[in-house]
């Protein structure tokens, strides 16, 4: 069925396109925040949705705060979101080793603190989180002890990426029967004050060269984020729109999912990015454009207060 | 025919066939690791043979990725191993010819960034180029207040055993310039150690910071010809009468096919013949740049040659 893609959202088409969803599904960097700054009006769309009976999830591939992390950031903004409604892949991280994996065993992690406290609440233990300088002559680190109850390696953002991490984890990666997880492959974290920084693409790519190996990974445009979602809260891909500023992240989990999808341009993704999506024909490209788009999400404004 | 990628030999040989090849050659470009020596042991008979070949008027020269040691710390271990010939100009480094190429090539007019030890950095201080000396070793420094240095016209990616995400993160800023250089030692994904255990590479690293900027590093060391033109640069090099000997398919037999030179696979390191026979019988063609032209089990097979010829 050829369906006309990439439509500016705008006047009647707002309330056609949120009467036919009952949920929606945020990204957060550059969708509803920037940084530690609220996009203007985007309070307002998140609570006039609720108000209007949609259910709203919140859905990013920051791996650096938990699900009670970010419900006190987003509280701090405005927002009023629960913990429960919010998915990073901290949390999504822990849940695909339990639920999917099922792993029995630790995990060496290279991530953060809050990838640590994910996945202890699902009763994981990890070993290898904080820092870890090298030490000694080669033939030590070639030799590093492992320990034989690691069965998985999972990698997220970690500030203390050291090249006795890469070891290590290579170490433990040389046994096929270990499983390789990843949190999301963004080249680039954005942080608070608009600076950004590599991102977790960087320290999976380094442990995938030395390892040899592609790591499983978790995050968008994974079909995993939203499944946990789904899963959790019962809900209908059919019913759901996708929002977010990545074409290659949040469009493509939307598509891949059946969910209605819009590109806000308040972030990564320029329009001419997604037309140029369109215009290739490329079927690999084709998940890439979104359904529609807006300036802002502040656009939903008028069809909400309506 | 020299380079011809299609009729790659692959072919194991010995005593009269390497007599052959030994008066038909006169440049000899040998790896190190893995090729004379595992670590700080010398592989049986193979200092004999680079001291036998130096001494027979062979001009013999050193090629090797390995970017931890400067030159003259190198020709101390050649010492040390036996291979008593050999002097610093026959050694080319991946850190020597990276120094090179800023200084000759690229001329660059700036300070560089380095990402490695001081086998990077003490041979780009003789060749007179300024390096970024402000070490962030303090601890509490973050991306939000390291201070950048100005001028910084080149970054430069080698091994490095105390790589850190904040010197990542360094790099990523300097490298936003797209006037900035972004260089590579070499592109190693892993190297071996011995009884069969690995350490990760300087290509671990380069593909890390790729991946941040969204860049593609100019590689100095193997596959990429440029120490071949280094060499070159300083020797009358013919590439009919050099033979590159290497024990690493994706790194020593792919120089030499791109450098257009005969090249031989000694067995006492990374590759295995297994491996070499998979290319030459992959239907890519591309693959057949990975096939040797000869094999050996080990360099100490060319020592019978040299009793014939003396």
């Amino acid at each position: 069925m050829a369906v006309s893609k990439c439509t500016r959202l705008t006047g009647p088409l707002i309330k056609q396109l949120l009467d036919s969803v009952d949920n929606v599904l945020f990204d957060c960097d550059g969708v509803i925040w920037r940084g530690d700054q609220a996009i203007p009006g985007a309070v307002g769309v998140i609570n006039l949705l609720r108000k209007n009976g949609k259910r709203v999830f919140f859905v990013t591939n920051n791996s650096s705060k938990t699900r009670k992390m970010y419900a006190e950031k987003m509280s701090l903004l405005g927002f009023d979101a629960k913990e429960e409604e919010v998915f990073g892949t901290a949390y999504c991280l822990a849940m695909y080793l339990k639920t999917i994996i099922k792993l029995e065993g630790k995990v060496y992690l290279i991530g953060n603190n809050a990838m640590k406290q994910e996945l202890e609440n699902v009763g994981i233990q990890q070993t290898g989180s904080g820092p870890d300088l090298i030490f000694g002559t080669p033939s030590d680190w070639a030799n590093v002890p492992l320990d034989p109850e690691v069965k998985a390696v999972v990698v997220g953002f970690d500030w203390d990426f050291s090249y006795m991490k890469l070891n290590r984890a290579m170490q433990y990666l040389s046994n096929p029967d270990i499983v390789f997880v990843g949190t999301n492959t963004d080249t680039r974290l954005p942080l608070e004050g608009g600076k950004a920084i590599p991102g977790t693409g960087c320290i999976v790519k380094s442990v995938e060269t030395a390892a040899q190996r592609q790591a499983q990974t978790v995050g968008k445009p994974s079909r995993f984020m939203f499944h946990c979602v789904a899963s959790q809260f019962g809900l209908d891909g059919a019913r759901c729109l996708m929002v977010g500023d990545r074409l290659d992240t949040d469009i493509l989990l939307g598509s891949n999912c059946g969910l209605k999808t819009l590109l806000t341009l308040t972030g990564v993704s320029t329009l001419a990015d997604a037309e140029a999506h369109q215009k290739s024909g490329a079927p690999e490209r084709l998940g890439m454009v979104p359904d529609y788009y807006v300036e802002s999400i502040a656009d939903l404004l008028p069809a909400l207060q309506g | 025919m020299p380079g011809d990628f299609a009729f790659k030999g692959c072919r194991k040989i010995q005593g009269s066939q390497i007599i052959h090849l030994l008066k038909a050659k006169d440049f000899f470009l040998f790896d190190c690791d893995g090729v004379l020596w595992h670590g700080e042991h010398a592989i049986n008979g193979a200092p004999k043979v680079v001291n036998s070949l130096i001494r027979q008027g062979k001009n013999v020269f050193f090629v090797t990725n390995n970017c931890t040691r400067p030159r003259e710390n190198y020709v101390n271990k050649f010492y040390r191993l036996g291979f008593t010939d050999v002097i610093q100009e026959q050694i080319f480094s991946s850190s020597y010819c990276s120094a090179l190429y800023l200084r000759d090539v690229a001329k660059v007019q700036g300070q560089v960034f380095v990402i490695g030890g001081e086998g990077v950095r003490k041979e780009l201080r003789e060749a007179g180029i300024p390096i970024v000396e402000d070490e962030i070793d303090a601890t509490d420094a973050t991306i939000y207040d390291c201070a950048l240095t100005q001028n910084v016209k080149a970054v430069l990616m080698g091994h490095d055993d105390k790589f850190t995400f904040l010197k990542l993160a360094r790099a990523s800023c300097y490298l936003r310039d797209p006037e900035c250089l972004f260089l590579a030692t070499d592109n190693d994904p892993w190297h071996p150690l011995q009884n069969g255990r690995i350490l990760p590479g300087s290509g671990c690293l380069t593909a890390a910071l790729e991946v941040a900027t969204g860049r593609k590093a100019t590689v100095i060391g193997k596959p990429s010809r440029f120490m071949f033109e280094c060499i070159s640069s300083q020797f009358p090099l013919q590439p009919a009468q050099c033979l590159m000997v290497g024990d690493r398919l994706e790194t020593d037999m792919l120089f030499g096919a791109n450098c257009g030179l005969d090249t031989m696979l000694t067995l006492t390191g990374v590759s295995q013949m297994k491996q070499a026979e998979s290319y030459r019988d992959s239907k890519q063609h591309t693959n057949q740049n990975f096939v040797p032209d000869y094999v050996v089990d080990t360099i100490a097979d060319f020592l019978p040659a040299f009793d014939v010829l003396d």
